[in-house]
């Protein structure tokens, strides 16, 4: 992808073909499961649909919902990059958002200073926090995936606590802190809604990863390695530098998330799992836009769609939110399948019959 | 005496498009050894494969005792009294022989595996057929000589009537091989047959009975062994009387890697070589010649920096290597093309521009502060595309888009790039087809021409007694002998000095080294 | 601090800990079992909530043994569901196991405010059936070891006993059946098995189906004896831990059991210890479950690794 082939826009239509297969099969599954649990069905599906465009505030949260999944998703793509399963984007998003309230909170709150700093603290923390499981690895080949999920819930719990017990005013029995200062939360863009600095944001993260992972030598060697590790360790390349690299750039992006969340005007403070599950999200953005940077933003922008309207429903009819989890996990199943377009195979496949040529079972 | 197996007419179109079989017969008689002899390419593992149920044929047929059969996978084949042995083993490491022998068929006792009845088994079968190997240490721990034997108690063990030995020799120490042919008289004399597939053709004519050629996808006869000679099997398999001929190097200059008192060692701390001492000459080939896993590979990987050494110097034009990264040695003018050049060379799903200058991320050319330099890398990857004729879309297509020769020219292209000063080569043309063969030794023999220093090593004798100009034999981890090439040389000398049966006199030895 | 060793000797704490354990044990086991075959199950704590909730639900009309059937069946529907995507479709392990994790995240809630008559399901609580604990009161007729073999075997979960009938079943299914030599040698080098004309596909889905199972009965006890009900995302982390565990148990039943059993005492800590420092918060010690696993797997595997190198070393 770094030099431009003919061969570059066959790919991405034949990836957005994939991923609009799958996102249609989704949806009739989700239509099938409204159908069998709503008492009105046409008003949940057509709620699910089309909710997030009926009004300014709807779209506001949409754009808001938008930023926050491309920023997910950039930290899982740089990770899967590197085939690395870190799934530490959770942690980082809480340690990230936890020093960018104490930044907001302290007298730099009313300075001008207070947004780049608290960013700056909050992409501090994450990568720190995404340091630990890489350096875990490369060090003591700990397994990425179990140290990362771990660390998750200690974030959690961490700042839940120190919300419950220092951060919020007390006496009031809240479970977040007061709001920050003006100066600390980020400016709309247009004024009323959630449409603020974090779209900037996240659209500035989007060009820096395609810039780290394209049109620098880090970026082609983390790529090599997730490539073939042999490779580059035969190349010279020193994998575990890239690995442990990786996974730290990667924990500042969720740090830098984290700031987005509290910060934003949809908080403008920190509360208890504030994150609503959205940082995991980021693994079927990642996996839908291929691990490609500047495919994520077009993938967030479908699925927050999809995940706003799926809120809207929770909200204005008898199907609850959760229902999407459904969508998610068969667009994730689908993607992530070797199916091709129009999926005749994997028809065949689900029909029990074996694919045209019989492909010899690849040897792990 | 009526045919007990025979192939038909078989054709075989891979997906991507390679014939690998147009018209091949096999007609094998019961009791014999009968060997399928072609150039890598000609067809003959696919044509095994086909008869062992791997693949299946898009035309032909095959027949089993007169009686038209067709395997849909090894099982049926198996089940028909076919067992074949491949060139990579399909064993499990950590299990003992006996478990790798009984895998699959194992023998029972109520739900439980019976441990006891296996072991006697394979004891049985091993004295039966005079195969000797211990049942009960894990075959990971063995050698491949040995590994080998376990292949073939396994299809014994399926009853197998007939086996395929899918060019069992190329493993092999020349001693080795004989103690393989004592094995396939002892099968043939107890009524098995025999299928061997090999291109070294003493071999065939000492081991086999009859012979079927194949070539380009074709047979192009069968014959008696005792009525043919080495000459006219060649003309046969080659179809024109070529031989790959090498011109020697016209004149070497100054030594340009000594290596001195090197010692290597496993991660384990187990010794893998040690006392290794020797020099290359700028413009000469030095053969490292010795049965795998003697330590002519971990030597390649420590002077490319893949591997600590434990103990020595390596000298590049004066430098040591040894404080220096990969990198910075491929600064100093080293070059490797490994074995495994697609797993180890290259990153397939990377683009050709990528893949070209992924040993040289450190080249002010295609990197600066950091970043990359896309119209140097794209200018690079078409000059070397044109030079090396690698055919592909362009700079910009993945590597893995390509087919597999010219994956394998990539590997070459990157590492021959710029004249190197040294160069280190493991198994050039192992697995690779006469075409590429032919380039890959006038790739080779070019860069000693240029000047180069280059370390061969490869499992073919006949590809080091054909490129070399001084040979070093290895046996575990020591160098044992060192030859300067001549016509005298044979693969049988070598041999004796790769199982450690003779050794040489230190002066003699001193002298070659130089 | 005496507080705490006296808390930790009890019989009472020797409950507790068998009870956090057996959860943990059937799904280390299930993990076990599908890693030895070639395939890292992270979905065991999806397949455990899933498992969790339908127990619950058919434990509303039928009796406790058809609800704990019920989640192991869930469990190994699930396997399935990996089997078919990773094996036929090649999707990466990985990723199935997460888009089980996410479908049962979601998915256990959404069928809860189903379940529970349409509310959206953010706090509610279903009320179960229990697993029958195991009651040995006539052990207290032993004289003299009597009442302490009473107070530390009676009580337990029938699941518990289930579950170290398991370790001994997996242990005898892994080394002394043939089914077991050709799981472990898919697992190694499944080329191998392949030509040995093992079906190699089929006895990774068997593994992952196993897998499912195992998760599903570890799943029906945190849901029909830990706690008596279903609650949203209770089985909080403990399908991640079991993975944890089957890192660090050596890819061995017994290793399995041990690595579940050192958790569940730390689990077993975390419940006992809020009675006891009421000055340390809550959260803190709900953290140490997971502190401790990330502890744990970055000192095995840096033993591990010294391990090998000393092993080979001795062999040298």
């Amino acid at each position: 992808m770094s030099t431009t082939s003919p061969s570059r826009w066959k790919a991405v239509r034949r990836e957005a073909g994939r991923a609009l297969t799958a996102v249609v099969i989704a949806l009739a599954v989700a239509l099938i499961v409204i159908l069998c649990t709503s008492a009105d069905p046409g008003a949940a599906f057509r709620t699910l649909l089309t909710a997030p465009l009926s009004s300014n505030r709807t779209m506001g949260l949409w754009i808001d919902d938008v930023a926050k999944l491309t920023l997910t998703g950039l930290a899982f793509s740089l990770v899967f990059q590197a085939r690395q399963f870190s799934m530490g984007v959770q942690g980082q998003v809480y340690m990230g958002g936890l020093f960018a309230a104490l930044i907001a909170m302290s007298p730099i709150g009313t300075t001008p200073l207070a947004i780049p700093v608290a960013m700056l603290a909050a992409m501090c923390a994450g990568a720190v926090y995404g340091f630990i499981p890489g350096y875990a690895k490369a060090r003591f080949g700990a397994s990425e995936i179990v140290s990362s999920l771990m660390l998750n819930y200690i974030a959690i719990l961490v700042v839940n606590y120190l919300i419950r017990a220092h951060l919020a005013p007390a006496g009031t029995g809240q479970l977040m802190t007061a709001k920050f200062p003006d100066t600390a939360i980020f400016p709309a863009i247009i004024p009323g809604t959630r449409f603020d600095l974090g779209i900037i944001i996240a659209l500035v993260a989007t060009f820096a990863v395609w810039f780290l992972l394209y049109r620098t030598s880090w970026g082609l060697k983390l790529r090599l390695v997730g490539h073939n590790p042999k490779f580059a360790e035969y190349a010279g390349i020193r994998s575990s530098f890239i690995m442990v690299s990786a996974m730290t750039v990667a924990g500042a992006f969720g740090g830098l998330l984290g700031s987005v969340f509290v910060q934003g005007r949809a908080f403008g403070n920190l509360a208890q799992s504030f994150d609503g599950n959205l940082a995991f999200e980021g693994i079927l953005i990642a996996i839908v836009a291929r691990s490609r940077p500047l495919a994520v933003p077009f993938v967030a922008l479908a699925y927050g769609y999809l995940r706003q309207g799926a809120q809207l429903m929770g909200i204005r009819t008898d199907v609850p939110t959760e229902m999407i989890s459904v969508v998610q996990a068969i667009i994730i199943l689908l993607v992530a399948s070797s199916f091709s377009l129009p999926g005749k195979k994997f028809f065949m496949g689900l029909l029990g019959k074996k694919p045209a040529p019989a492909t010899p079972e690849a040897a792990k | 005496m009526a045919p007990l197996l025979e192939a038909l007419s078989i054709g075989k179109t891979y997906p991507g498009g390679t014939v690998a079989n147009d018209g091949a017969n096999l007609s094998v008689s019961a009791g014999e050894v009968h060997a399928v002899v072609g150039e890598n390419g000609a067809g003959k593992s696919t044509l095994m494969k086909i008869l062992f149920g791997i693949e299946q044929p898009d035309r032909g047929e095959i027949r089993l005792d007169g009686k038209p059969v067709n395997f849909a996978n090894p099982r049926e084949a198996i089940d028909q009294g076919i067992g074949m042995v491949f060139q990579h083993f399909s064993l499990v490491p950590s299990f003992s022989v006996y478990e790798n022998v009984v895998l699959g068929s194992e023998p029972r006792n109520g739900i439980r595996f019976d441990r006891n009845e296996a072991i006697a088994r394979v004891r049985e079968l091993s004295e039966k057929f005079r195969l000797a190997v211990d049942p009960l240490p894990p075959v990971g721990q063995l050698p491949v000589g040995q590994q080998q034997r376990v292949e073939i108690l396994k299809a014994l063990y399926r009853d197998a009537k007939i086996l395929i030995l899918d060019e069992p020799t190329a493993v092999l120490a020349p001693q080795e091989v004989e103690e393989l042919f004592v094995a396939v008289r002892a099968l043939v004399a107890q009524g098995r047959t025999v299928i061997f597939i090999a291109h070294k053709l003493p071999e065939v004519l000492e081991i086999s009975d009859r012979i079927t050629v194949m070539r380009g996808g074709k047979t192009v006869g069968s014959v008696n062994a005792r009525d043919v000679t080495e000459d006219s099997l060649a003309t046969m398999m080659v179809g024109r009387e070529i031989a790959l001929r090498v011109d020697r190097t016209k004149g070497r200059g100054d030594v340009a890697c000594e290596v001195k008192a090197l010692k290597l060692t496993a991660e384990s701390g187990a010794t893998i070589a040690q006392d290794l001492n020797l020099k290359v000459h700028a413009g000469e080939i030095l053969g490292l010649v010795g049965v795998e896993g003697n330590g002519q590979a971990e030597l390649l990987e420590a002077i490319a920096g893949l591997r600590p050494i434990a103990d020595g110097v390596v000298y590049l034009n004066g430098t040591s290597l040894s404080p220096l990264s990969v990198l910075e040695r491929r600064e100093q003018g080293l070059a490797s093309i490994p074995e495994d050049r697609i797993a180890r060379g290259l990153a397939t799903g990377a683009t050709i521009a990528e893949n070209l200058i992924a040993t040289r991320l450190a080249d002010k050319r295609f990197v600066r502060n950091g970043l990359l330099d896309l119209k140097a890398m794209k200018a690079n990857a078409l000059s070397l595309i044109e030079r090396f004729s690698i055919r592909s879309g362009g700079p910009g297509y993945a590597v893995g888009t390509l087919s597999g020769g010219n994956m394998q020219k990539v590997v070459v292209a990157r590492e021959l790039s710029e004249q190197p000063k040294l160069l280190l080569v493991n198994q050039p043309t192992r697995g690779v087809d006469l075409g590429a063969t032919q380039f890959i030794w006038k790739s080779l023999t070019d860069a000693r021409d240029g000047g180069a220093a280059v370390l061969l090593s490869s499992a073919d004798l006949s590809e080091l007694l054909a490129l070399s100009d001084r040979l070093v034999v290895f046996y575990r981890g020591k160098i044992v002998a060192a030859f300067v090439n001549s016509d005298d040389l044979t693969a049988e000398t070598l041999g004796t000095y790769m199982l450690g049966l003779s050794s040489q006199d230190p002066e003699t030895m001193r002298a070659a080294l130089q | 601090m005496i507080e705490l060793l006296v808390t930790v000797f009890s019989a009472t704490f020797f409950v507790t800990v068998i009870r956090t354990t057996t959860p943990l044990l059937f799904a280390t086991l299930g993990g076990l079992i599908s890693d030895l075959s070639g395939a890292l199950n992270v979905a065991l704590e999806g397949m455990m909530l899933i498992a969790a909730l339908t127990a619950v639900i058919v434990s509303v009309y039928a009796p406790w043994y058809v609800a704990v059937l019920s989640g192991v069946a869930a469990g190994a529907m699930l396997g399935a569901l990996m089997a078919l995507f990773h094996l036929r479709f090649k999707a990466d392990i990985i990723l199935v196991g997460f888009a089980v994790n996410i479908l049962a995240t979601g998915g256990t809630v959404f069928a809860l405010a189903q379940a529970t008559g349409g509310d959206k399901g953010t706090s509610i609580n279903l009320q179960s059936k229990a697993v029958p604990a195991v009651n040995l009161s006539f052990l207290e007729a032993i004289p003299l070891i009597g009442p302490t073999l009473k107070a530390l075997l009676s009580g337990h979960s029938i699941l518990s006993w289930l579950g170290v009938f398991m370790v001994f079943a997996v242990w005898y299914f892994l080394f002394r059946t043939p089914y077991g030599l050709w799981l472990r040698g898919v697992g190694e080098y499944p080329a191998a098995p392949e030509a040995a004309g093992i079906p190699v596909g089929k006895v990774r889905a068997w593994s992952l189906v196993a897998s499912g199972a195992l998760a599903g009965i570890g799943g029906a006890q945190l849901a029909m004896f830990n706690y008596i009900g279903f609650t949203r995302d209770m089985t909080s982390g403990r399908g991640f831990i079991a993975l944890g565990a089957v890192l660090l148990g050596a890819r061995h039943p017994v290793g399995a059991m041990l690595a579940a059993l050192l958790f569940g005492i730390f689990e077993g800590l975390a419940v006992v210890m809020p009675n006891l420092f009421n000055w340390i918060p809550g959260e803190i010690i709900q953290t140490i479950p997971f502190v401790v696993t990330v502890l744990a797997l970055i000192l095995f595997s840096y033993r591990a690794q010294r391990a090998l190198k000393t092993r080979a070393q001795a062999r040298a």
